[in-house]
């Protein structure tokens, strides 16, 4: 075969191309001194605690911050004595649960030359997330009076009501990081994107690009030691496609997993090895009941559509990412309910005979007809094609309307829903959910300036508002966790809401990434200061 | 010619007014509150109100669309709601993946099209033509995003010749990253150029311009590419334009199966967000694309067809 030119030019190109191709591939793979995280968002909306309402930004914030206290690594601390020092090497409670006294560790730095963090870095940091300009989650905020420094090291925070799960509720919070008073005085709101913290990782880049995301490298000087893995970087990629695809190319070590039926299968089969890290329970999915419109205000309506809602078959679907739930908080949590200590008749285990026989009596023996939205966001629009399927063995139509995330909250705000759905995360804290979502303080509007008790609970009918106030008033833990155990077989006797199955956090793991623990419950985020690659 | 451009930038002013009201209406038309968006259903109603009086929702609507223009006419768009960047950040991020995409697109698409339009009137009914309807027909039939995702998981996953995601650094690194995304797309566009090629050259190979310079002796090659073709590519500019155009719309989808930032996934976060001023800053840039494209056209018509120019 001769050599001509154009055959010459045509060869040297494609060896100029595979030569650039191959070593550039290689370079793209997750090098072995960075981890790499990809999360299901648009981007980094903010690196600082006060501000942040993005799940996604509170794995960096985290990383690069600490609380005083901690959970133990995996799992929620379920007792005031089970929780793990971190810049507060030791701490007491008033007998009335009113004061609490953290004594920090000495010589804790902050990055970059800040100095050491002080008990006027704690005062600073959470008299700043109080502040009610700020656009965090206010409801962990409103119980505290005052936050003094006793001395350099000891920090007393006075309550305006006892909480015996002040730690849990609101301590460990990630909203509770404890910032550089004087980075902040000097960095202003550009402590947003440039943070500095005491945390075990310290910032490093934040791009635009949200491929590229934040990049934080490891602080050799953490008090608890310098994390294993030098940097760790949090990309953001919100096509599902493209994430799993990013993880099965190696592209990245761990991704956010998606919480729609036959995802976790589909992987397992797909790559055989991967680790599925559920930290349960995640969000609460509820479905609440409008009862000012009719006949929902019809409490043998809201049993049929208790009894004819399966869900343990709802549970089942999103394995492993869904528990069933008895109550509004999840059964591991404290008050939370589990199935023993549910009388059989509030425990609406599926039966769609009894269901139609409720819908009967009711005076809709030929079934009826509800309108109904929820979100296309893909946890919510998968719970809620089931129960339509399920309701619709028993005669009951849901006219449901699949709507932008966006949409639906604004709707649900306004009081235009009949069949309002909710999916939170709350630490284990179980008043939370009760008051946010049921108390009569926090009933919805038409007008938009209402709260999220979407069902009018309290109002339409006697609600467990004494309950909480008890509760809220009860210094002592075993007794306050007894009064929420009555509040929730309460709701379980008004049904003012369906509570329906937790929807744990996925985090999908190459396996050569260990984490040193294993993760069973806790926030939607945790720590990689001990992980490795294997 | 430069007076031709100056009437069309010209005429692009009332268009470019018009659709900044159609988006300032159009985003308050929509259901949704951009402050419950930004802030989360947690948020308290102190809070609600607080952001909607920081970013100006609680004026009246004339002031707020007097400022929207204003913003606008001075490419001032301020910070977006929800990214901790300014909407120039955000822009200057994502404008040149989006032009480097549909110009990558651009040039595939016709590096393919046109020869194999050419071909297929040249050999009308033969083979090559067949094929090349089958080409078409599987272009019009298939979905960009569809595309994209095979080629994804077939070269990037499977053969790991291409990233997987993101839009590269560097020179070779980002079209490196190109690539895959701007094929998907050259390909859907191929399908289309091509069959307009074939079909106005087919009709241009009939008239007697051409038949006489066969008569005349002139080579096959010479009468296709240089009589026939040169006169048969006027409908086709007009084509490659529209599919410009097509490109951008299709380059949402293809920008987020490939994980690259884009002016088109900006816009699509941003309206899902109510993400105001990086909403009406895509539109702006989406709006002047649209200008630019159909300005570039006509003077490529002048260059084709120098009696236009002339007229």
């Amino acid at each position: 075969m001769s050599l001509t030119r154009r055959r010459f030019v045509a060869a040297s190109a494609a060896a100029t191309a595979a030569a650039g191709v191959a070593p550039r591939h290689s370079q793209a793979q997750a090098t072995p001194d960075t981890l790499t995280l990809a999360l299901a968002a648009r981007g980094n909306r903010t690196l600082d605690p006060a501000n942040s309402i993005q799940g996604a930004d509170n794995w960096s914030i985290i990383h690069i911050h600490d609380t005083l206290v901690r959970s133990p690594d995996g799992r929620f601390a379920q007792r005031p004595e089970e929780f793990i020092p971190q810049l507060a090497q030791s701490w007491t409670m008033s007998p009335d649960a009113r004061s609490w006294v953290f004594r920090l560790r000495q010589g804790v730095q902050f990055h970059k030359g800040y100095g050491e963090c002080t008990a006027d870095d704690v005062v600073f940091s959470l008299q700043r997330a109080m502040d009610p300009k700020q656009a965090g989650d206010r409801s962990l905020f409103v119980n505290i009076a005052s936050v003094d420094a006793d001395d350099k090291y000891t920090v007393r925070i006075s309550l305006k009501r006892p909480d015996p799960l002040f730690l849990g509720g609101t301590i460990q919070n990630y909203a509770c990081v404890i910032l550089s008073r004087k980075a902040v005085g000097e960095r202003g709101e550009a402590i947003q994107r440039d943070p500095i913290g005491t945390g075990a990782y310290q910032f490093g880049s934040l791009d635009p690009d949200p491929s590229k995301g934040v990049l934080m490298t490891a602080n050799p000087a953490y008090f608890d030691g310098p994390p294993k893995i030098r940097n760790f970087r949090i990309r953001y990629i919100l096509d599902t496609t493209a994430r799993t695809l990013a993880l099965l190319s190696g592209d990245v070590h761990m991704i956010e997993g998606v919480r729609a039926p036959g995802w976790v299968p589909s992987m397992k089969q797909r790559k055989p090895g991967l680790q599925f890290d559920v930290a349960a329970p995640g969000s609460l999915f509820t479905m609440s009941f409008n009862l000012t419109r009719k006949p929902l205000d019809d409490l043998r309506v809201r049993q049929a559509f208790a009894y004819a809602i399966d869900r343990d078959a709802i549970a089942a679907a999103t394995a492993p990412i869904s528990r069933r739930t008895y109550g509004l908080n999840p059964p591991d949590y404290p008050g939370g309910l589990k199935r023993e200590a549910v009388p059989e008749a509030l425990r609406y285990d599926h039966d769609p005979a009894k269901a139609k026989a409720l819908l009967a009596a009711a005076g809709f023996p030929k079934g009826l007809k509800i309108e109904a939205y929820t979100s296309q966001r893909e946890d919510y629009a998968a719970i809620m094609l089931i129960v339509q399927e399920q309701m619709r063995t028993v005669g009951v139509d849901i006219d449901l309307k699949v709507i932008d995330h966006t949409t639906f909250h604004a709707n649900n705000r306004k009081d235009m829903n009949s069949l309002p759905q909710n999916s939170s995360a709350y630490p284990p804290v179980p008043t939370l959910p009760l008051s946010d979502t049921l108390s009569r303080t926090g009933e919805v509007k038409a007008d938009g300036t209402g709260g999220t008790n979407y069902a009018h609970y309290g109002v339409a009918i006697p609600g467990i508002d004494d309950l909480l106030a008890a509760t809220w008033a009860e210094p002592d833990f075993d007794k306050r966790i007894a009064l929420v155990r009555q509040a929730e077989l309460k709701v379980l006797a008004d049904l003012p809401l369906m509570p329906m199955a937790t929807n744990g956090y996925l985090i999908v793991r190459d396996p050569k990434v260990r984490l040193g623990y294993e993760v069973r419950s806790g926030y939607a985020y945790w720590r990689m200061n001990g992980a490795v690659f294997a | 010619m430069w007076r031709t451009v100056g009437l069309r930038v010209l005429d692009a002013v009332p268009t470019m007014w018009l659709v900044l009201t159609l988006v300032f209406v159009t985003m308050r038309m929509l259901p949704g509150d951009p402050a419950i968006a930004v802030l989360g259903e947690k948020a308290t109603i102190e809070q609600l109100n607080q952001f909607r009086e920081r970013i100006g929702l609680n004026l009246p609507l004339w002031l707020q669309y007097l400022h929207f223009l204003r913003d606008s006419v001075t490419l001032n768009f301020g910070t977006s709601f929800v990214a901790n960047f300014t909407v120039a950040q955000l822009v200057a991020l994502n404008l040149p993946y989006t032009i480097e995409l549909t110009i990558a697109a651009t040039l595939i698409g016709t590096a393919i099209s046109v020869p194999i339009g050419v071909a297929a009137a040249v050999r009308r009914g033969e083979a090559i033509d067949s094929a090349s309807r089958i080409f078409s027909l599987l272009g019009y039939a298939v979905p960009d995003f569809f595309l994209a995702a095979i080629l994804l998981v077939a070269f990037s996953l499977d053969l790991g010749w291409f990233p997987i995601n993101g839009g590269g650094e560097g020179f070779v690194d980002k079209l490196w990253h190109l690539a895959l995304p701007a094929l998907a797309l050259g390909l859907i566009k191929a399908a289309f150029i091509s069959r307009l090629t074939r079909s106005s050259l087919l009709e241009v190979l009939g008239f007697d311009y051409v038949r006489t310079a066969r008569a005349k002796g002139a080579a096959e090659t010479r009468v296709i590419y240089r009589h026939a073709l040169r006169n048969a590519l006027l409908p086709v500019v007009t084509g490659l334009g529209l599919s410009i155009l097509s490109t951008l719309s299709g380059s949402v989808a293809v920008e987020l199966i490939f994980g690259r930032p884009g002016v088109g996934s900006m816009l699509i976060g941003a309206i899902e967000a109510r993400d105001y001023p990086v909403i009406q800053a895509g539109v702006v840039v989406f709006a002047l694309f649209v200008v630019v494209v159909n300005l570039a056209m006509d003077i490529v018509y002048t260059i084709v067809d120098p009696r236009i120019g002339a007229s």
